[in-house]
């Protein structure tokens, strides 16, 4: 065991079991260090942002290479604070526009062909393909089935009698099997964070050999 | 002898510190007596193993860096395995990152990985660092890799870097992996592989890896990890046994208590519902 002589991993190390003094209850001790974090996050994100955006992408570009065509996308920028005062608020909506046409123009093709149009087209596939697994076309049919069955679920201009109370009640199954799927991701994401912060503590705090 | 209603009552009441104690054993326990817990690789795990063993040895390998200290425990050990698997064929990687909290990681990983296998930067590795405009960049990586990253992270010219020579778009690079604990891979998949048919896998949090199942399934995202276990089975496929296999133990018992505190409150909550029916009538 070699406990760290790292003045970082200490603060590290003592930031970690300051939060994790909440677990007991509410006190100083955490909220000295939720502070801390908020703050130190707050300043790092700050000098991270103006240094991409306005220096590195506007500032060296403008004064260096002579792009002063960023000075159109800067008074843009510029503009959108005056939004905050009553009387400019129209002008603000200029850039809104700008920001949101273009935006529009060169999102929208990819995301409909790949969050759209080829998810429908793998909802409906031949199971019976070439070269597919009889676990393959077990896989194609259920997913086909499910998304009919949780679409079903979702209508509600249909009585839920008969055939569509049916195939709704099939569609919450599914739903609720993938409930439980997210659930299940989402307590192995919570224990891998807690499991990390134990690896901090034992391997680079206190040097035990992990 | 205890009633129904007293067991209930017990469960109901139990302080929730108990619970945050076990939790904290049975994660602790393992770590310091590791399992050897059997590691079954998925599908999913191995296509994103293969799409990475298939480049040839001076192929270019993209690799963004999509996160930041919060998800550091699930994404740093895909990472590294990413990174000591391209070092160890010897395939090229261009990282960067779409994330400001990111480039600390990336150097950190990158300059470890590369120190472990000699490799030089600027001919097996460059890191460009972080851009703003997260869209924008993914679009215009597809134009040209220069004009959106002018300057790597130490402010060195991308056109003085020997890597970027004969490279400059996504027709250049063979493999895009993204690395990311949001919706970033969705958005690659989106902008990088449907816009410009560029190739790609993705390391995912557990949380996401739900939602790349149907980018898997339409293979638009040829490969992926999911969470922990996802890591751990790569490490395994390369033989390189590091955090995600350690970290499989602890995950493997909390995921037992987890399981028993679940039957423990639904056991609880029936018992109080029948005592109460029972004292109702």
């Amino acid at each position: 065991m070699h406990i760290s002589s790292d003045i970082g991993i200490w603060i590290a190390a003592l930031g970690t079991i300051a939060i994790f003094s909440f677990l007991y209850r509410e006190n100083p001790v955490f909220r000295f260090a939720e502070h801390l974090l908020v703050g130190v996050s707050a300043g790092y994100y700050l000098v991270q942002y103006a240094h991409s955006g306005l220096i590195k992408k506007f500032w060296y570009p403008l004064t260096a290479g002579g792009n002063y065509w960023l000075v159109f996308g800067a008074l843009l920028g510029a503009m959108m604070f005056l939004k905050l005062n009553r009387k400019t608020r129209g002008w603000g909506n200029i850039p809104v526009a700008f920001y949101v046409a273009t935006g529009a123009g060169y999102l929208i093709p990819s995301v409909m062909k790949s969050m759209v149009l080829l998810q429908v087209g793998g909802t409906i596939r031949n199971p019976f393909a070439a070269g597919n697994s009889a676990g393959d076309a077990i896989t194609t049919i259920v997913i086909f089935v499910g998304v009919i069955c949780t679409l079903v679920y979702f209508y509600f201009s249909a009585r839920r009698t008969g055939v569509v109370k049916h195939v709704s009640r099939v569609g919450m199954l599914f739903l609720l099997a993938g409930f439980g799927a997210t659930f299940g991701y989402t307590v192995m994401g919570r224990i891998t964070l807690l499991i990390g912060r134990f690896q901090f503590l034992l391997r680079d705090w206190l040097g035990v050999g992990i | 002898m205890f009633s129904a209603q007293s067991i209930a009552e017990k469960l109901a009441a139990l302080d929730r510190r108990i619970i945050f104690l076990l939790v904290g054993i049975v994660v602790l326990i393992p770590l310091l007596v590791p399992l050897d817990l059997p590691v079954v690789v998925s599908r999913e795990t191995r296509d994103f193993h293969d799409e990475i063993e298939a480049l040839s040895d001076s192929a270019v390998l993209m690799l963004a860096i999509d996160y930041e200290p919060d998800t550091m425990a699930e994404l740093d050990p895909m990472t590294l395995g990413v990174l000591r698997h391209c070092f160890r064929k010897g395939v090229r990687v261009v990282a960067l990152s779409l994330y400001a909290g990111a480039p600390g990681i990336a150097q950190r990983l990158l300059e470890k990985a590369a120190g472990e296998y000699g490799r030089a930067y600027g001919e097996d590795y460059i890191y460009l660092g972080y851009n703003p405009d997260w869209s924008g960049t993914m679009l215009r990586l597809g134009e040209s890799i220069k004009a959106t990253y002018p300057k790597d992270q130490w402010g060195t010219p991308s056109v003085d870097l020997p890597l970027l020579k004969n490279v400059d778009s996504y027709d250049d690079v063979d493999l895009l992996v993204c690395i990311n604990g949001s919706k970033y891979a969705e958005f690659w998949a989106a902008y990088a592989q449907a816009r410009y048919g560029q190739r790609m896998v993705s390391g995912n949090t557990a949380v996401m890896s739900v939602f790349i199942y149907q980018y898997y399934n339409t293979g638009q995202i040829s490969g992926f990890l999911g969470g922990i276990r996802g890591a751990a089975e790569y490490e395994k496929m390369l033989g390189l046994p590091a955090d995600g296999t350690i970290a499989m133990g602890s995950q493997s018992c909390a995921h037992v208590l987890i399981v028993l505190l679940i039957i423990a409150g639904n056991v609880g909550y029936l018992l109080a519902r029948r005592a109460k029916r029972k004292g109702s009538i």
